[in-house]
């Protein structure tokens, strides 16, 4: 008999325990979070900023999950297929955002948006969630691709800034003549070309018509200027340090630090890392400007290379009002200035810095973001990924001079005129 | 009596459950894929029947990677298998003392590091700037020597194949000291009686002593060749201009780049059919020569 009752008092000890988790689980709404900064002080600052969002709001629990850059890219296209897809994760917009979307897998935001949200952000940095008219995500942070150059060198070999693309090419043999590196340039990923791509694309083919081409089901890059833009590229190959297929971007950076390289196409969310990690001497010395212009190009003279990175919200997310709530608060201006403190990052929201509270390499390159129509998508995110893949290797090919720029572009059109019959 | 002829069945099926599940089932379903346009985050599938196949058999790239995959054979075989069985044979030989076991333990030591490492290693060994082997030739030539290894589209694959080499050499010398080890001291002392010097005792005693091992050894380097992934991933993703894309790397890239699933199926296929026909083909030897 005593067994009985034993066993019957575990049971219903159990049954009480059970019901007990399942009234505070009703109460609690966990949020899966993904986003990929594995290092620091990345990493800690969203531990921090998580963790105070959840001390504001005690009912919401965030699981947050970090995935490094490559993998992140493989782990959210398996994720989203199943029911295990974060709530609000990181992404880059253009192709690689919009294939999820295409798949109906990103929640569209717009209601949310047009409810004033969007009034406190800045235009031309929500444009690029956009498909097809609807919002899908909110930026975190700002970025533009420049030339960051050694002021000392320019001053030494006795040239300034460019004007335009052929004094550029002037100054670049004057510094090869100087013996310097004009272009430090790591390119054993090709993302680092497709940097360069992006931005003469951009000035030698109508932005119109550039756009129409990155979208896959119509692309056709019959426009001439593409092969002007793959020329140009090809003036600056002989400036580039040699053998920069084999060297990883990183590696090249080291050149640009140290003195041997007067110049690098980077990112304005490499200067961070600019100030953490250079010398005094060229900490000192640094100042960017843009891609020159080339003169008679048929694009748009103010097109500038730099697309934000941003967050969505799953399309199947069980909690969408408070998966809203959160990405209100990771692209706002409370962690946004925190972010601008910290990291030396901007994000989208409208004045959230001013000049003096970062530094003013940080300050005055997002200027050039802010003071720009026509921001333009990386060129490899922004392609659909079979035809990047092909573009990649001839981009890379046509760095080591083994291929030429009209058989390049023929290798674009080819594929992409594959791609094309997919849709 | 009824009872007990069913009473080892009882023991084995959990086990053939699990491998029915997690092997079998998933290669069959690999077959089915094959056949359909699918990605991992799109619900649905479109039928392309052959199509997949079709495709991989008029690109580039697939071609790329079956000649990189046999130089890797080849190579391996070579070196490896040949190299390893010269070093074993060495090493077991009267000619070395008590430093046997020191040179045993340094030929096996490059094959207990792990793949990543390696390939991080021979990353900056290659590397045109920081390299150490540009370094040991610049000592010795005129000029500046500073060759992109890695870089170059005829040098890139033989240096991460040349990289294996130097990890897995040992690996298979000391499986084939380990089968030498047991051939019968007698057949050596009878062929010294027939006036046999150690080469000759190589050839008739202890290489067809180790047969089965040698062809044992052959079967892994061939299907390990097939399978490459690792190497080639850590050190050049099949770069430059995907002139080092093996079958491993070129599946991959097709199902996380292209988001072609059924695609990166039909190569898988493909790569199952090779190693499980090489296997065959090998196995048979073996039994043939075995008698």
């Amino acid at each position: 008999m005593s067994k009985k009752l034993l066993s019957l008092s575990i049971v219903l000890t159990m049954l009480f325990i059970m019901s007990f988790t399942l009234t505070i689980g009703a109460e609690e709404v966990t949020l899966k979070f993904l986003h990929r900064w594995t290092q620091e002080p990345d990493n800690s600052f969203f531990e921090e900023i998580v963790a105070n969002y959840e001390e504001q709001n005690p009912d919401v629990n965030i699981d947050m999950e970090v995935v490094s850059n490559d993998p992140f890219k493989e782990k959210i296209k398996i994720m989203l297929g199943t029911e295990n897809a974060p709530d609000v994760f990181f992404t880059w917009p253009g192709e690689f955002t919009n294939r999820f979307i295409r798949a109906n897998q990103i929640m569209d935001i717009t209601s949310y948006m047009e409810d004033g949200w969007k009034d406190t952000l800045i235009d031309s940095v929500v444009e690029p969630f956009k498909y097809e008219g609807k919002i899908y995500g909110a930026p975190y942070r700002l970025d533009a691709k420049v030339f960051v150059y050694n002021t000392k060198i320019f001053e030494e070999v006795g040239v300034e800034e460019p004007e335009n693309f052929e004094e550029f090419i002037t100054i670049l043999q004057k510094i090869k003549d100087a013996g310097y590196t004009p272009i430090a340039f790591g390119n054993m990923f090709p993302w680092a070309v497709s940097h360069y791509m992006g931005q003469l694309n951009s000035y030698c083919v109508p932005y119109e018509t550039y756009m129409e081409d990155l979208k896959p089901a119509e692309g056709d890059f019959a426009h001439p200027g593409y092969l002007k833009a793959l020329e140009k590229y090809e003036e600056l190959t002989p400036y580039f340090n040699p053998s920069s297929n084999a060297i990883r971007h990183d590696e090249a950076r080291v050149s640009l630090f140290n003195g041997e390289a007067a110049m690098m196409y980077l990112e304005i969310i490499e200067i961070p890392t600019v100030e953490q990690q250079a010398p005094e001497e060229f900490k000192e010395n640094y100042d960017v400007f843009v891609m020159p212009w080339i003169e008679g190009a048929e694009g748009d003279p103010n097109a500038l290379l730099g697309y934000p990175e941003g967050f969505v919200i799953s399309a199947n997310t069980k909690h969408p009002d408070e998966a809203v709530e959160f990405l209100k608060y990771l692209t706002g201006k409370e962690v946004g200035k925190k972010e601008a403190q910290d990291l030396y990052f901007v994000n989208g929201f409208k004045n959230v810095v001013s000049p003096g509270e970062i530094p003013d390499s940080v300050y005055n390159t997002t200027q050039l973001v802010l003071e720009t129509d026509s921001l333009v998508n990386w060129f490899d995110s922004s392609l659909h990924a079979e035809i990047w893949s092909v573009v990649g290797s001839e981009l890379q090919k046509l760095t080591d001079g083994v291929a030429t720029p009209e058989e390049a572009l023929e290798e674009m059109r080819d594929i992409a005129e594959e791609v094309r019959a997919q849709f | 009596m009824y009872k007990k002829k069913f009473t080892p069945y009882l023991f084995i099926i959990p086990a053939l459950l699990l491998i029915l599940i997690f092997v079998y089932i998933p290669i069959f379903e690999n077959f089915y894929f094959s056949f359909f346009r699918m990605n991992s985050y799109m619900p649905g599938k479109t039928f392309l029947g052959l199509d997949n196949y079709k495709d991989i058999f008029q690109n580039d790239i697939f071609y790329t990677a079956i000649i990189n995959n046999t130089w890797y054979a080849v190579i391996s075989l070579i070196f490896q298998v040949g190299l390893g069985l010269a070093l074993a044979i060495i090493l077991e030989s009267k000619l070395l003392g008590k430093e046997k076991k020191f040179f045993r333990t340094i030929y096996f030591l490059p094959s207990v590091i792990a793949i990543a490492a390696v390939g991080l290693m021979f990353y900056y060994i290659y590397n045109p700037n920081l390299g150490l082997l540009n370094a040991v030739i610049r000592l010795f030539t005129e000029g500046d020597f500073r060759y992109a290894w890695l870089g170059r589209p005829n040098t890139a694959i033989f240096a991460i194949i040349a990289m294996s080499q130097w990890q897995f050499t040992g690996y298979i010398m000391i499986l084939l000291i380990v089968s030498i080890q047991k051939i019968p001291q007698e057949l050596y002392e009878v062929a010294e009686i027939d006036g046999a010097n150690s080469f000759q005792k190589a050839i008739y005693v202890t290489i067809p002593q180790i047969k089965e091992m040698i062809l044992v050894t052959g079967v892994i380097t061939v299907i390990g060749a097939f399978k490459l992934f690792t190497e080639i991933f850590v050190t050049t993703r099949g770069g430059p201009y995907d002139t080092t894309q093996v079958l491993g790397t070129f599946m991959y890239k097709t199902a996380f780049f292209y988001d072609k699933m059924g695609y990166a199926a039909a190569i898988a296929v493909i790569i199952f059919f090779i190693t499980f026909t090489t296997s065959v083909i090998q196995i048979s030897l073996a039994n043939r020569g075995g008698d």
